[in-house]
């Protein structure tokens, strides 16, 4: 492509955006907050699977031995347990170091503790990391059964419920990507058909004088990858503007929620929003002109 | 330059636009093609350019087969021809000489040349000096002479001219089949569309007459022969 070349398409798109200013405008505004709302659904679903992510991790098993079990049983359970499929750490806590964590655990409420007098009514346990969550139920049964285990437990339903939330989000979230990007793509190229009638002459002239099928695309396909790019800078901003904000104020009043940090998250999200808008006003260009180049 | 070859269209729903004709045309000569309206000029313009296919038959131009081109090979067929209209079709929000660059951009003319051919084909066409000028400026003659030097700016070997003189006075007329003539002289070839019984009968170039889709009339030397 010569210069002279880049340089009629980059003045035609230039033209043709400002000629159609209100429907440029409209074509922006609706990927903007299309996108707007794919990124916001995006950071949600990001960190819903995140929140699952540290919770999963944190999941352990924990298990109980019974008072009558000899060191000789620790030993044996131990060993049971590290044989397992899936089991990826055990670590014994025996009965003094569980008191000595519940003391630290009380703080400043030492008394509560004086009623037990010298009893130590904790177990010999034993805690268990598995290497993949889906593995937590079975091994925790097979625990259950192995001899002088009182019991053997875990987050059960907090784990479940938080799977079942990250299953709705995807599935959701593709059903909402799809609608979404339908929608910005009828916008699109209902804009571009509006440019290509206004300039239905010289298409037709073009045709005519010989030029080819992509040469007269290329102004039409940039107008739309122009509209698609800036409606996702749009986005983009607002974005980035929020979830700073959101984040900052997250941290001073529910610290204990996991929330993914700003960077490199927003670089992806950015970077995401950029990609589709472009490629999606490029698609919906393409597809208004297919009829039309067809003569 | 040009073999028709058994040439019939039957349009979908079975009117039958043309119907076996056989056209040959050497290279530089002059055509006329008359006949009344409907009875297949059109059609037969628009087979040379490859807008549409005949359903039967065969057209060689410079010895290639043009029912055999791809989609992608068509735009450079067309560079080969200056297809010029009734209507002259020129873009009103650019100047004469945006117009006529106009066709040398699209088919990716580097700059420097662009300039120099433009203001060549316009001092051809007499308009140098309405380069600046936009269409609707212009008169009907000025406009279709501007037509005229963006069908040839990039040196077709085949001029199709269909009805050119159809919307301009006597005088005018005569101004605008004199390019023509001028065209014709430096070589290239010419086939028009045309109902002007004047210019068809002083010209004495060959006819070829089109009546319900079939040739009636082919003669060197020809007149229009019909009363208007």
């Amino acid at each position: 492509m010569s210069f002279s070349t880049k340089e009629y398409f980059i003045k035609e798109t230039y033209k043709s955006i400002r000629r159609n200013g209100f429907m440029s405008f409209a074509s922006i505004s609706t990927v903007a907050v299309s996108l707007l709302v794919l990124g916001m659904f995006l950071l949600i679903f990001l960190n819903t699977n995140h929140l699952a992510q540290q919770l999963e991790s944190q999941v352990q098993i924990s298990v109980y031995m019974q008072d009558n079990a000899t060191t000789q049983d620790n030993m044996t359970v131990e060993k049971a347990i590290k044989n397992m499929p899936g089991v990826q750490k055990v670590t014994f806590v025996p009965k003094d170091a569980a008191l000595k964590k519940f003391k630290e655990r009380l703080g400043d409420q030492q008394q509560l503790l004086d009623s037990l007098g010298k009893d130590n009514p904790f177990p010999n346990s034993f805690d268990v990391k598995v290497d993949s969550p889906e593995k937590i139920k079975k091994v925790s049964a097979d625990i259950g059964k192995l001899p002088k285990v009182e019991t053997a437990k875990f987050g059960q339903e907090v784990v479940e419920q938080l799977f079942q939330l990250t299953k709705i989000l995807r599935f959701g979230g593709i059903i909402l990507v799809i609608f979404l990007a339908m929608a910005t793509l009828f916008i699109i190229s209902n804009t571009i058909r509006l440019t290509v009638f206004a300039r239905r002459k010289e298409v037709i002239i073009m045709r005519y004088v010989g030029a080819t099928d992509w040469f007269i695309r290329w102004p039409f396909m940039l107008e739309g990858m122009t509209l698609g790019f800036f409606g996702a800078i749009v986005a983009s901003i607002i974005i980035n503007l929020t979830y700073g904000a959101l984040l900052s104020r997250i941290h001073a009043t529910l610290a204990f929620l996991p929330m993914l940090s700003a960077t490199p998250l927003l670089y992806y999200v950015t970077a995401f929003m950029l990609v589709a808008g472009t490629g999606i006003g490029a698609l919906g260009s393409f597809i208004s002109l297919r009829k039309f180049l067809k003569v | 330059m040009l073999l028709m070859s058994n040439i019939s269209k039957v349009y979908p729903g079975g009117s039958v636009a043309l119907e076996d004709v056989n056209v040959h045309i050497e290279p530089g000569e002059f055509v006329f093609v008359v006949g009344p309206s409907g009875a297949g000029k059109s059609t037969f313009f628009k087979m040379l350019f490859r807008e549409i296919k005949p359903t039967t038959g065969s057209i060689v131009v410079n010895g290639v087969d043009i029912l055999e081109l791809t989609d992608k090979e068509i735009p450079y067929y067309r560079r080969q021809l200056g297809i010029i209209f009734q209507d002259y079709r020129l873009l009103p929000d650019r100047t004469v000489y945006e117009n006529v660059a106009f066709a040398m951009q699209v088919i990716e003319t580097p700059h420097r040349k662009i300039k120099r051919r433009v203001m060549n084909v316009l001092d051809l066409v007499g308009l140098r000096k309405r380069a600046d000028a936009y269409p609707n400026e212009l008169s009907g003659g000025e406009q279709q002479r501007i037509a005229i030097a963006r069908a040839i700016v990039n040196e077709p070997q085949l001029v199709i001219a269909d009805e050119p003189t159809g919307n301009l006075d006597p005088d005018t007329s005569w101004e605008i089949m004199n390019i023509f003539k001028e065209i014709n002289e430096s070589g290239t070839t010419i086939v028009m569309a045309t109902h002007a019984k004047d210019i068809v009968d002083a010209m004495g170039k060959r006819v070829i007459a089109i009546e319900k889709g079939h040739i009636v009339r082919d003669e060197m030397n020809g007149g229009y022969g019909y009363e208007f």
